[in-house]
Order: structure tokens, then sequence, then C-alpha cells
């Protein structure tokens, strides 16, 4: 051919910058753990929609991790927390998840915040064999040897709340879920529920992650006139109905629950005149009057200053995650998965948590703890309402027994 | 079918409408006028409607707090422009869509440390009023008369100012402005803050409405980029119409269906009328049609 | 063989890559999978160079592309997998829909005709479509086969398994087969981009329009080269579904398709190498930004874009190329050659027989102007015409109507006795119409060589015969001294004349000429009109001009034009002397000097 280019040199470029870059790579070799600080992984949403989770929760892990070193680490050695940004994409916490467990070598890895991060985690720490703590309360039913749900399920707060919503609010019930594992799951809990306490559901929406456009979820809302709205909404995209909601003077003859409502400190990014009187049922409220509770907020307001977002459940999941493991290494005195798992399974693990006392519940690799139903009152706060002390996870435990049966690796659902 | 139904699916319709034409009306400026596609115009939104959410906080009143989130952004527009975009004008389009991308991720992230992820919001004013079984917020009348209020300025501030008119004349031929003596470069830095201002009047009027997050802008972006392509050369008219045509489909198919298949069924009938009119819904008005 | 040769041939890329892959395959499992992402995203960068940094096409899809073949391969692989015991053919697969995706979205925006924005519109709005559909299918009762699509929750994809191996392949094993992948098609590219084809892309997004002018289908370049860019994307996608073993809807988000752009944008679209120096640069800084959990990650990355945009706008790799290449051609300054042409052109134009052009009773009307009026004129074989008339006598319009640029309102346009009225200008082109417009058009970015071989190849569709062509054009025009030089830098006599040598090298049966002296200095005219002359002789020749001069010295035959309408014809002689004639020129210059 004739020399129309000569891509001969650029080619030979290529070659050599293929070769650089690869073996650039290969070149930092992970440091094996031995005596220096034990590397634990942290991988959470810190930018795009989800960070209004993950930014509270990665606050609350750095703190809880400082705690547990303050207090002598475990096995005589501290803690070096790596923390990822998955950066709102449920790809990004497979990949960092895969990282955490080969490249840092972490003995414990704690993170994921939607179901859908959650359960595409899973797999890659089973095959690493890497235990992985999921601290976000959630729709239920995951079991699963190698990982410990220290949040709350369906059966433990949707229970209390439909039966509320049933008994005090009205038996005409609306739902509007996020469109993704968390909110379907949840709907169909709902729906049990709410048929359990002599209510009915009318309608039910779902919207994406990514939608922001609630004014044909709002129209089906006003022609079926219910007497409750169930919201199962995630995320910043979702806030805006509430907004809607309120600006349509809806509130009057309507009422909103929600299993998920203030997780992001929606009532924050809300007026109080928006938010006002939606009733929701979780571990952890700020209000909580208990010593751990006192202890925990200085050491937040120490940390993050005295004017912080108010401190959300999710985020305390995560303090709770944090000691629960610690606490089982000193029990088991190693970081073997299996000898940490057998401490889990033990039954007999248990922290004072500002939430009141988390209890693991062995066969199920879940905790029991109190649930407490909470209404927004106009102070950008909760008013707390009722608390049902050291709820099991009653649905869990119907269908799962990781003692018994450990290679059990299914995530149950009500339908 | 129900009168109440028809009015509020009307009212719906408007809104979107109106929201369309309010996020895309800057981005079309800046880009027919200067050729430049600023990707950072979400963020631009953003500015605007934090601006007006931080000074209701400091006590200012909401109306003229709405009135300084134009100000503000379009302040830091001529400033964007000085430092960044004017050293872009005549290079190739992705010089800008790639820089202002990179100032949209600072924009983005900055908020978020200055600000945290959940920033306290500012309620809905003006309340409701009933129609039938549905119940309808007089705020969201207040946006559709704010869109065509907008619209209306922007075309009189071209067409009957001296501004306006050296800024079409920039437009259609800026070797020829630029020998008679305009000072093209002004012009510019003129245009493009007038943009952001517009960005930032959306922020600010959209601020009641939505959730004001620093990534507020993302969902916004591509909607306004879709909506300025298919509107054409004619920035302000053919922006209008492009928001008109789309906000009906998507609303219409969302009344009928789901909003699932109503946005699904604007970005169809966008790509069709692309198909049918490559130059735009105003690519056959005369040239200078604005 | 030197070094730097054997080391650029085909076998040694692939050894070199080969002993990287072996080294960094060494390497943790986290840095082999991660290596892997990568690799597999400087697969996805090299779809994109191919598709808007050669093929010229500012594509949003190429992350949605990626996206359809990661699902094709997550779906096809788990319903294959039970029957075939093996996933390698549902790599295939991801590939084909990624490719048919493609060719769907290019039939529809290169047929239309859309122009470079709209294609971004559509490709942007194509994806968002994507998102949209994909991400609201959670509910698990939409499934094809036995794949459950997931929607948000996304979508489990199974391991690369061979027959015989239900394991499937381990970690670092999937990370060779990724770089041997990619290896074997950025090498396939790049020996693509050297054949026909690849210039043919080239010339096309460099100028469609004399790509068109040559015979050549825009529209069906463009589909080819975007729907390969669709089966690279979407193998790309099927391998990032079988290292990750999970896809989700955010792959067909906006900030996905955004990434691919930034990618090939810093690291240079122009070149391959320019893609996966892209990946290569950006992916490892967001990486140990978002690893740190830093709060400045988006900053820094934001700030690189722009400090990129201001410093280096052409992206990193092409900067160090022409670094490289301006060091070497320090001295290349050589006189520029006086035009000159002799003797016939070097070309077997006797080997078509020339033909005749006529039209009959065409007519053009714009809106309520009558720009060409009821003209039927008939240009003999192996002659030259020529066409005149003062400014405004419809001359372009008529020109607009014979290359088939504009379709006339009434009439016919006959070629050698077919009626072409209704063909469009490639077609045209391919029956043997060359055609030179007024406004130089040349592949500015292309060397001069590169300019006459593609109208050669145009015409025989032979590398070696259009490599002579080529060269003999070229030292025809006295330009060999300037083969290897960019068409930008010619000065414009030189671009003129190496037009009409493109024109010619196409071998045409009949060549158009639209003012060919615009803008020539005496001597060049002088040229152009002995080159019309020697052309007059092989085939038939048609000039439109207005300068009078030019055509006496060509000694053709007249037509003269006047508010669109055939005024009068003749030698040049009898048109000089006629009085009419004088006097419409006369009275456009007295209309002019008022």
């Amino acid at each position: 051919m004739a020399p129309l280019s000569a891509s001969g040199r650029r080619a030979a470029i290529l070659a050599t910058a293929v070769l650089l870059t690869t073996s650039a790579c290969a070149g930092n070799a992970a440091g094996k753990p031995g005596d220096g600080p034990i590397p634990v992984a942290s991988i959470l949403d810190l930018t795009g929609p989800l960070s209004i989770y993950g930014t509270p929760k990665s606050n609350v892990a750095k703190l809880a991790v400082d705690d547990i070193n303050a207090s002598g680490g475990v096995l005589g050695r501290k803690l070096k927390l790596v923390a990822y940004d998955s950066q709102s994409q449920t790809d990004k916490n497979v990949e960092y998840a895969g990282q955490a467990a080969t490249k840092d070598e972490a003995a414990v890895v704690m993170g994921g915040i939607t179901s859908a991060s959650r359960e595409a985690m899973r797999p890659a720490l089973q095959r690493t064999r890497t235990l992985y703590f999921y601290n976000s309360l959630y729709e239920g039913g995951v079991c699963d040897r190698n990982q410990v749900i220290t949040g709350e399920t369906a059966s433990q707060f949707l229970d209390p709340l439909i039966n509320y919503a049933a008994a005090n609010l009205g038996k005409k019930m609306y739902v509007v879920a996020a469109d993704y594992n968390y909110g379907r799951i949840s709907t169909q809990w709902i729906q049990k529920y709410a048929a359990q306490y002599g209510a009915k559901v009318v309608g039910t929406d779902f919207v994406s992650l990514d939608s922001g456009d609630f004014g044909a979820v709002l129209n089906n809302i006003q022609r079926e006139a219910p007497d409750v709205v169930v919201s199962v909404l995630v995320g910043s995209n979702h806030v805006p109905f509430y907004r809607e909601f309120a600006a349509k003077g809806l509130g009057a003859k309507i009422k909103i629950v929600s299993p998920s409502f203030g997780l992001g400190n929606e009532q924050e990014i809300l007026s109080p005149a928006e938010a006002k009187g939606i009733v929701t049922s979780y571990n952890y409220y700020q209000e909580l009057d208990n010593p751990a509770n006192k202890a925990f907020r200085e050491k937040y307001a120490a940390a993050y200053g005295a004017k912080h977002a108010y401190i959300t459940d999710l985020a305390v999941s995560e303090w709770n995650g944090w000691h629960l493991w610690a606490e089982a290494v000193r029990k088991a005195g190693s970081l073997d998965r299996d000898k940490v798992l057998k401490v889990i399974e033990s039954g007999t693990l248990s922290i004072d948590s500002p939430s009141g006392t988390i209890k693991v519940d062995g066969p199920t690799h879940h905790v029991t703890e109190d649930i407490t139903l909470a209404t927004v009152n106009d102070k950008r706060g909760f008013d707390l309402l009722k608390t049902f002390p050291a709820q099991p996870p009653q649905y869990e435990k119907t269908v799962c027994d990781l003692v018994r049966n450990p290679t059990l690796n299914r995530a149950f659902t009500p339908a | 079918m129900p009168l109440d139904y028809l009015a509020n699916a009307g009212t719906n319709i408007l809104f979107d409408v109106a929201t369309l034409v309010l996020v895309s009306l800057g981005l079309s400026i800046v880009f027919g006028m200067m050729g430049v596609i600023n990707m950072a115009h979400g963020e631009f939104i953003m500015i605007g409607a934090f601006t007006v959410v931080l000074a209701v906080r400091q006590g200012v009143p909401l109306w003229a707090a709405m009135v300084a989130g134009p100000v503000v952004t379009g302040l830091v527009g001529v400033v964007t422009e000085r430092l960044l975009i004017r050293r872009l004008y005549g290079k190739r389009i992705e010089g800008t869509l790639l820089a202002t991308f990179g100032l949209g991720l600072i924009l983005q992230q900055g908020a978020t440390l200055l600000l945290g992820s959940s920033p306290e919001g500012i309620a809905t004013p003006l309340g409701s009023f009933s129609l039938g079984r549905y119940s309808i917020g007089w705020y969201s009348l207040v946006i559709v008369a704010a869109a065509l209020a907008l619209v209306g300025l922007v075309l009189l501030l071209f067409l009957r100012t001296r501004y306006g008119l050296l800024a079409r004349a920039t437009m259609q031929n800026r070797a020829m402005a630029a020998n008679l003596g305009i000072d093209t470069s002004r012009i510019n830095m003129l245009t493009f803050g007038l943009g952001s201002a517009l960005a930032g009047a959306a922020g600010a009027l959209l601020a009641p409405v939505v959730a004001v997050v620093p990534t507020m802008g993302i969902p916004l972006i591509s909607s306004a980029f879709i909506t300025v392509v298919l509107g054409g050369p004619a920035v302000v008219t053919g922006t209008a119409a492009s928001a008109g045509l789309l906000g009906l489909v998507r609303q219409v198919v969302t009344l009928l269906s789901t909003p699932l298949l109503g946005t699904a069924a604007l970005l169809v009938a966008a790509t069709v009328i692309l198909r049918l009119l490559p130059g735009g819904i105003s690519g056959r008005y005369r040239r200078t049609t604005l | 063989m030197t070094f730097t040769r054997l080391v650029s041939s085909t076998p040694g890329i692939l050894v070199i890559t080969a002993v990287a892959a072996l080294a960094a395959g060494a390497g943790s499992i986290a840095q082999v999978q991660q290596l892997t992402t990568w690799t597999v995203y400087g697969l996805l960068a090299l779809s994109l160079v191919l598709v808007w940094g050669k093929a010229g096409i500012f594509s949003f899809a190429q992350g949605a592309l990626f996206g359809i073949g990661a699902y094709a391969y997550g779906v096809a692989g788990a319903n294959l997998l039970p029957v075939t015991g093996e996933s390698f053919s549902a790599l295939l697969v991801g590939a084909v829909c990624g490719g048919l995706a493609a060719a769907l979205i290019g039939y529809f925006v290169f047929y239309g005709r859309l122009g470079e924005l709209p294609v971004a519109v559509v490709t942007l709005a194509f994806s968002l479509l994507l998102l949209t559909v994909m991400s609201s299918l959670s509910d698990p009762s939409y499934r094809i086969g036995v794949a459950v699509l997931g929607g948000y929750n996304g979508l489990g994809a199974p391991v690369l398994t061979a027959p015989g191996a239900p394991d499937g392949l381990t970690i670092p094993a999937t990370f060779y087969l990724v770089v041997g992948v990619t290896a074997l098609v950025a090498v396939g590219l790049r020996r693509l981009l050297g054949r026909p084809f690849g210039r043919i892309v080239l010339a096309t997004a460099r100028n469609e329009g004399r790509t068109e002018l040559m015979g050549f289908d825009p529209r069906r370049v463009r589909l080819q080269a975007f729907t390969l860019g669709g089966v690279v994307a979407g193998l790309a996608g099927a391998l990032y579904a079988a290292s990750a073993l999970y896809v989700d809807p955010s792959v067909f988000g906006l900030a996905q398709s955004a990434l691919v752009v930034v990618w090939v944008l810093v690291g240079g679209r122009g070149s391959l190498l320019g893609g996966l120096a892209g990946v290569a640069m950006i992916e490892p800084l967001t990486s140990a930004l978002g690893g740190s959990g830093g709060d400045l990650g988006p900053i820094i990355l934001g700030a690189v874009l722009i400090v990129m945009v201001l410093l280096l706008p052409s992206g990193v790799v092409p900067a160090l190329i022409s670094l490289v290449r301006r060091r070497r051609a320090g001295h290349a300054d050589e006189a520029a050659p006086v035009l000159a042409v002799e003797g016939p052109p070097p070309l077997p134009l006797d080997g078509r027989p020339p033909a005749t052009l006529a039209t009959h009773d065409l007519v053009k009307r714009f809106g309520g102007l009558l720009a060409t009026d009821h003209v039927s004129l008939e240009f003999e074989p192996t002659r030259a015409h020529s066409i005149v008339g003062p400014n405004g006598a419809g001359k372009s319009t008529l020109f607009s109507l014979l290359v088939g640029a504009n379709r006339p309102t009434e009439g016919t346009v006959w070629l050698d006795g077919a009626d072409i009225t209704r063909r469009s200008t490639f077609q045209r082109a391919r029956l043997g119409l060359g055609i030179k417009r007024q406004v130089p058009s040349v592949y500015l970015d292309s060397t001069v060589l590169e300019n006459l071989w593609v109208c050669a190849y145009a015409d025989c569709r032979s590398v070696p015969e259009s490599d002579r062509r080529a060269r003999e054009m070229a030292d025809w025009l006295g330009l060999s001294g300037r083969s290897a030089d960019l068409a930008a830098e010619l000065a414009h006599g030189h671009r003129q004349l190496l037009e009409i040598g493109m024109v010619l090298a196409a071998r045409p049966r009949v060549v158009l000429l639209d003012e060919p002296t615009a803008g020539m200095t005496r001597e060049e005219t002088h040229l152009i009109a002995e080159v019309v002359r020697t052309l007059a002789a092989y085939c038939t020749v048609v000039v439109v001009e207005h300068d009078m001069e030019f055509i006496r010295e060509v000694g053709a035959p007249v037509t003269v034009l006047h508010k669109g309408a055939v005024f009068a014809q003749g030698t040049i002689d009898e048109i000089r002397a006629d009085e009419r004639v004088l006097s419409i020129y006369l009275g456009r210059a007295h209309v002019e000097a008022s």
C-alpha cells in the first residue's frame, strides 16, 4: 500500500503505552495485614441522589470507628477505615466491594444503602468470603450466612406502622413506592398487613428513582381519595412528592405514613408546614431519651458541630453495625470470618446503643431491637408516639435458620 | 370525561410546558446566539434555587429572594464567561461542552461541601383551590404566568433595546458586527449573563416546588438540551414551541397511561420530529426570527 | 527490519500486549478485576473514536449500545448456559445486538440526513429512553426466558463458561481474554482504517460534499461505520457483564454517555490510541478520588477537564504526535512549485466512452422566482461547452440541477440517453459525472496523495490501481513534491488544481466545472484553460464561467443565460459581436454602477 499514512510510529507508541499502563497498575501490591492497623471498609453513596442517605451514614461510620479505636481498638489493634464513595451507582458498589475484599483485604465490609446495591454486592463478597454487614432498614427476608443485617426489617417496622394507620387514620390506603426491590417488596408487605388489620389498599403507583414527576400520581390519589397514603419513596428525586402533596392542600384530608420518610432528612429539605404530621416507625430517633443516646449525640456534635443535620435511623444503624462487629471480634478473639460468625450465631451478642439494646438473633443474622412510632413535628424533628420494645425479626425467624442450614442463600418475599 | 378531570389535566399540561420553557430558555439563548453548549446549565439553575433558599433563611421575603436568584446567577454567568467561556470562542463546540461539564461537576460538589446533601428548603406558597375532586396549587399557575412573562420580556429585550439589536447583529454575522464597531466581546459577556440569569430565574421559581439539593440540575439538563435542539434556530419562539409540544405529548400520554410511558413518548416524539424536521421546529422560519 | 517496525507490526503489538497482560495479571485479584474493567472501557472508547473521531458522528449512544451488549450477554448467557453448557456465544449475541441497535438508529438518523446536533440529541434520547424503560422493569414478571430483567435492581450475568468447564473462567483468565479481544479489535480497526473502507469513512467525515460528488453514498458510509461502532460497543458491554457479573440501568444514563465522550476528548478523538489513553488517564484518577472517599473528587476531575480543554483542546495523544511531527518536519519548507501541467492526463480516459449530457425543458421555481426557465441544452461528447451570463442569470441554479443538488420543478436531465432527473448526486457521479464546484472542495485534513487516492478508488475500486493513479496524477499536476503535505497547506491555485485532478482521477465521462478560475491569477487561469482544452479531447466538458477571457481561451461554443432562460448561443466571436448580449452585460454593469 502507498505510504499514505505513516502509522507505524503511532502503533509503537500504542504498544508501549499499553505496556506501561498495565505494568504500572500491577506494581502496587497490597500490604498484608500483620500487626499494624486492621483494614476495614465502608462503601456508601457520598455523591449523587443517594448522598442524602450516604453522607450522614458515612459521618456516623467514621465516628463509630474512631470510637472503637478510642477504646483501644479490637484485639489490641486499631482499625483503619477505607471509605469508598459508590456515587449513587449500583455497579460502583460491586467494583468497590471487590477492591475492599482483595486489594485492601478488609476484615469486614459494611455498606450498600439501597436493596439493589446490597443484592449486587452480596455475591461479590460471598465469592471472596469477606464478612459483610448491611446496616440499613430494608424489606426483610434476606438469608445469607456471609451477611449480618443490623437494620430493621418489614415485619419489625411496617407491622406497627400499618397497624397504627389502620386503627387511627383510616382504612382506605394508597401506596406510592420507589420502583425497585425495596419498594416492590415493601408494597407486598403493606398489602399483607393492611388486610391483617382490616384496611384496604385501593391503589399502588411505582415511581422510577430517576423520576421527579408526580403530577400523574397525585391525580390518581385525588381520584381514589384514600384516607392514608403509604409512601415508600426513596432518594432526593422523590422529595417533590411531599411538597406537591402539601401545595395542593391534600394533607387536610389524607394522612401520610412512611417507612422511608426522614431517612434522607426529608423533614429538613421540606418546610415544617409541609412535613408535619407524617408518621414513621424506626429504631432510632434523635429524640430518644437514654444515656447511650445522650453520650452519642455529644460525640456527634463534637465531631460535626452543634448545628449538624438531624441524625437519621439509617446513620445510627452504622454505629450499631460497627460496634456489633467489634464486640463479636473481641468475643471471638479473632478476625477470622467463621469464628466471628460463631459469635454472631451464638445468640449472646448484644450492645447498648443510642437506639436501645440491640441483640443479634443468631439463626437469622438479623437483630432484635426497639421500634418507635413517631410523627414529624414543626421543628424539623420528630415527636415520639409509642415504643415497642425488643421486636424480633418476626418474618425472618419463620423462614431463615442459618445455624441449621448454613448454605441457605436466598431472599424470601411474602408473595 | 368529567369537567374537573379535564381542567386538572389542563393545568398539569400547562405546568409541565412552563417548567420546560423555564429550564431551557437560558440554554437556548446561550446556544443559539453564541454556539455554546452550557452543560453547567443545570447547576446554574441550582445556584438560582439555592440563592432563594439561603436568602429566605436569612429572613428575606420570598418574592424579594426570587429576584435575587437571577441576579446572583447572572453574575456567576458573567464571571464564568470572562474566565472560561471567552477562551473557547472559535474553537470546536465540544470544547465548551467539556469545559462546562467540568464546571458543572465543580459547582455541584462545591454546593454539597458548602451546604450539605440535604439543606433546608422552603414551602410552596399561596395554598390551593378545589376543582371538583381535584385540588390545584395556586403557585403552579404562578409558574405558568412567569414562564409566559419571561418569554415576553426576552422577546422585548431582543426586539426593543439597543443591546438586543447589537446581540442579534452579532449572532447573524460576528465578523461584520465587529467591523461595524460593535464590542462583540461585551455582547458575548452580556448574552451569557442573560442566559445564566434565565437559568437562575428558573431555579428561583422552581425552588418552592422541587427539592433544592446540589444534584437537582442533573435530571433537568437532558430535557433542556432536547427541547433546545428540537426548537431549532429561533431561540425564543422555537424553544417555546418545542417545550409546548413536548410537554403536551408527555402529559397527555401520562394522563392516559403512566408517567413512564409519558417520558418515553416525549423522547420518541423528539426523535420523530427531528427526523422529519432536521433543522428543528423553527428550522423553516425566516432566519432572523427569534 | 528496524526495531520500531518490528514493535509496530501487528504480531509485535500482540506480543507486547501479551507480555504486558501477563505482567499485570500477576497482580492481586482486585487489581486484575479493576484492570479488566478499564480495558473493557478502553474497548468502548475505541468504538467512539471510530464513530466520532474517524466517521465524524457525535454520538451520545455509545454508552447505551454498551448497555445493550451487557444486557444481551446477561439474558442470552442465562438462557444458553443450561442448554449449551457455555456462555461464550452470549458474547457474540452482545456484539450483534449492539450492532443491530446501532444500525437501527443509524438508518433513522443518516437516511434522514440529520445534522450533527440533531444526531447527538437523537442518540441522547435513545439512551434516556432505555434508561427510563429499563429502570422501570423491576417487577419480577418482566423476564426473557429464565433471565429476570430486574429494573433498577439490575441483572446478574453468568460468568464466562466454556463447554466442559462448568466453573467458568477465573478472574485472571477473563482479564487475558478481555485484553486479547481489545488488542485484536484495536489492531483490526487500525488495519481497517488503512483500507479503502476506512479511507472513505475518513473522507466522508472530512468533506461530505466532496465525497458524495465522487459517487460515494455518505448515508451508507456513515451507517456502516456507526454499525461497526455499535458492534464494538456491544462487545465491550458483553465483556463488561461477563467480568462484573452484573449490569444495571445506570449504563444508559447521561453520566455514562458523557463519560465515554470525556475519555475520548481527553485522550484525543483523532486516534485509536487516544481513546485508550483517555481511559488510562481518567479512570485511575476517578477511581483514586472515589476510592479514598475524597469530597474533592468531582472538583478535581472537573478542574482537570477544564485545564485539558484550555491547554490541550485536541487531546493528549494528538498533541504528543504533533509535537513529534513538528520536530521532524522542521526543514520541510521547500519552495512551492510553479503551476505546470504538461501533456494529456495520465488516465485511461479512452477506456470509458464520453457521454452526452442534456436537459429538456428544465424549470426551477423558488417560490415566485423563476430561476430556470425552460432550458433545453445538449452537451455533445469530446467537446468543451461553456455557459455564461451576468450575475443572477441562473448559472448556479442550472449547475445545481445538473449535479443533482436541487430537483427541477419541471423537465428532465439526461445522461447518455438515460433519464437521471431523479438520481441523487452520488448516483450521477457513479454514472460518470465529474463535478467541481466553485468553492474549492478538497479534503483539507488529508494529504495531497490521499485526496487523489480516494477519488481514483471511487472509480476503479482497486487499491494498487488507485495508488498508481494517485501518484501519476500528482506528477501530472506538478504536485508530486508536495504529495505528503496536507491539502490545507496548499495555496488557493494549487487547491483548485488539485480538485480538478481529483475529478479526473475518478475517470469521468462528463466533467462539470463551476467557475474553475475563481480567485486565480492570470497565469493560473491560462493553465486551467489549457487543461480544459486537453480534457475536451477525451470527455465532455461543461464550464460555467463569467470570465469571458477564459472562455475565449478555451474556445468552446457558448450558451448565454439571462433571467434563467437561454438567451443566445454561438461561438465566442459571435457572442461577442451580439449587441443584445453586450447590453445585458452592460445593463447589469450600469445598474451596479448606479
